[in-house]
């Protein structure tokens, strides 16, 4: 509890610092929604000529797409400053983090929130409210109750996966590209229902980068597009599961990481 | 010439000073690559008659428009960005040497390498995996290249152009995640124009970013061929023109404004 009251100050501290650049501040919401607009007509684009992808229309896609985001805009109000680490490791200004009697892993998350992450979720929460009405999708209580689960499932798999690969600069002293890569299977499969890949890239985001459980594997439930009958139908559910997974093994990795440090003395 | 080879070097050594960030960047392209190649592929066999073209033009359509990429971006726009913040563009403008010349110079250096290193790879793998064609004829590819050239230089001076904003504006990061997916989804990168509805492809045909990727490409896959490939040819050269020459008026307007902080 004192870690996270500790963390909330240093969050309202760098809230502060941020507020002084207001233009900044408008210009970075603006550019978000715009990128989100040009992602979203690309891919209505595409299915205005060819009606669906593989089987999805387009506000199955568009909610594919916003459920990913909705996750995703948690992590980058928070997290999204792993990103950075890399920074602080090669230039040895980690250091600081290890000197106070707090642990390393809040302070490092209060330098910074992120409130680009802000205009994703309300282009997210629009998008799957427009889908919502359009696919004339009738939740039942299961699946209201399902939903806020995935979209923190969601945020807690891209920030376990983010945290690790940025534990590879406590090795190589870079990690900011390997984040990249993963950022492009993220792009994918919030761009593409999966089920247009190969087999292999279906394997790779279901086991082994398992962004897939951000949105295309709950999606089939929560659309109701997958047929109890068929193999590996169970995956629908998974989610908060392999978000649980990945958070254990995200903490051993940072724990080993940690010990790994020792400051380039900058 | 000699400029440009001293840059390219100094890029080289930069990037063989990380070796785990390139191989990173390296599988990336080739994930773009991928990805692009099933999504026109499937599409293709729900609809084959959608397209204009046939699936191996579509194909490598996607595929090239991943690989140009890295022919085509140089980021002068980041240095100039970095250099304004930290003040240290100081020492860029005391060089002998035309600063708008020295981005270029840069830039060239820059996208030779990524060509040698990673282009040329990653196209060879699209060759062999992903049923990229080569052009039809010789004078298709000389056609191409050409077309490419232009195509590099005018994607330089709009870069230059966010570049000498930053002057002014200091921080371009937000705005420029804005400027690239205009210009990817403008430039017809992943859909080309003719796939446009229609007002928005009578915007895209008109604006110059179309030169970046759509006009090499569908000269490469034989969609422009004739006197169409040359009338396209020529629209880039007039661009390429006008926007040269905005880039000296916009850079000598913010030059004159530029504020040189401590250092």
């Amino acid at each position: 509890m004192e870690a996270l009251r500790l963390y909330f100050r240093l969050v309202r501290l760098s809230m502060q610092a941020r507020m002084q650049y207001r233009a900044d501040f408008i210009m970075g919401i603006l550019s978000v929604v715009a990128l989100n607009a040009v992602n979203l007509g690309l891919i209505g684009i595409i299915v205005y000529r060819f009606v669906d992808l593989n089987g999805w229309v387009i506000w199955e896609l568009f909610f594919l797409y916003c459920l990913w985001l909705l996750g995703h805009s948690l992590y980058s109000l928070f997290f999204w400053h792993f990103w950075d680490m890399e920074e602080y490791i090669i230039q040895g200004t980690f250091d600081q983090f290890l000197l106070r009697p707090v642990s390393p892993f809040v302070q490092f998350l209060g330098r910074e929130v992120q409130y680009i992450g802000f205009a994703d979720m309300s282009v997210a929460i629009a998008g799957i409210a427009l889908a919502y009405t359009n696919l004339d999708l009738h939740w039942s209580v299961t699946e209201w109750f399902f939903f806020p689960l995935v979209v923190l499932s969601g945020t807690v798999i891209e920030t376990a996966l983010t945290l690790m690969t940025a534990c590879i600069a406590f090795w190589t002293g870079r990690s900011g590209m390997a984040i990249d890569l993963i950022m492009e299977f993220n792009v994918l499969v919030q761009h593409y229902p999966i089920d247009i890949f190969g087999l292999w890239f279906r394997v790779i985001v279901t086991g082994i980068i398992p962004v897939a459980f951000m949105n295309y594997y709950p999606s089939l439930l929560l659309l109701g597009k997958f047929d109890p009958n068929a193999p590996y139908a169970w995956l629908v559910y998974m989610s908060p599961v392999v978000a649980l997974a990945l958070t254990l093994i995200a903490s051993r990795v940072w724990n080993l990481a940690i010990h790994r440090y020792s400051s380039s003395g900058g | 010439m000699k400029i440009f080879w001293a840059f390219a070097r100094q890029a080289f050594q930069f990037i063989s000073a990380y070796r785990f960030n390139f191989f990173m960047e390296f599988i990336l392209v080739l994930l773009r690559m991928y990805g692009i190649y099933w999504v026109w592929r499937v599409l293709y066999t729900q609809r084959p008659g959608a397209f204009g073209v046939d699936l191996d033009q579509m194909v490598t359509y996607g595929v090239m428009g991943m690989a140009l990429e890295l022919f085509i971006w140089s980021r002068p726009q980041w240095y100039m960005a970095n250099q304004v913040k930290s003040g240290a563009i100081d020492t860029d403008l005391m060089k002998p040497m035309d600063f708008h010349l020295y981005m270029l110079a840069r830039s060239v250096g820059e996208v030779l390498i990524g060509i040698a290193i990673l282009a040329l790879p990653a196209l060879l793998v699209a060759y062999l995996f992903l049923d990229v064609q080569f052009p039809p004829d010789l004078w298709t590819g000389l056609m191409f290249a050409a077309s490419l050239v232009l195509g590099f230089l005018l994607l330089f001076h709009l870069n230059f152009l966010l570049g000498s904003l930053s002057v002014v504006a200091l921080d371009i990061r937000h705005i420029s995640w804005a400027y690239f997916s205009m210009v990817r989804f403008l430039g017809g990168q992943i859909v080309p124009l003719w796939l446009f509805p229609s007002f928005l492809r009578a915007l895209a045909e008109v604006l110059p970013v179309k030169g970046t990727y759509y006009i090499p490409i569908s000269i490469y896959i034989g969609r422009l061929t004739g006197s169409e490939a040359i009338r396209a040819i020529e629209f880039q050269l007039v661009w390429l023109a006008a926007l040269v020459l905005l880039s000296r008026m916009l850079w000598g307007w913010a030059y004159r404004r530029l504020v040189v902080q401590g250092g």
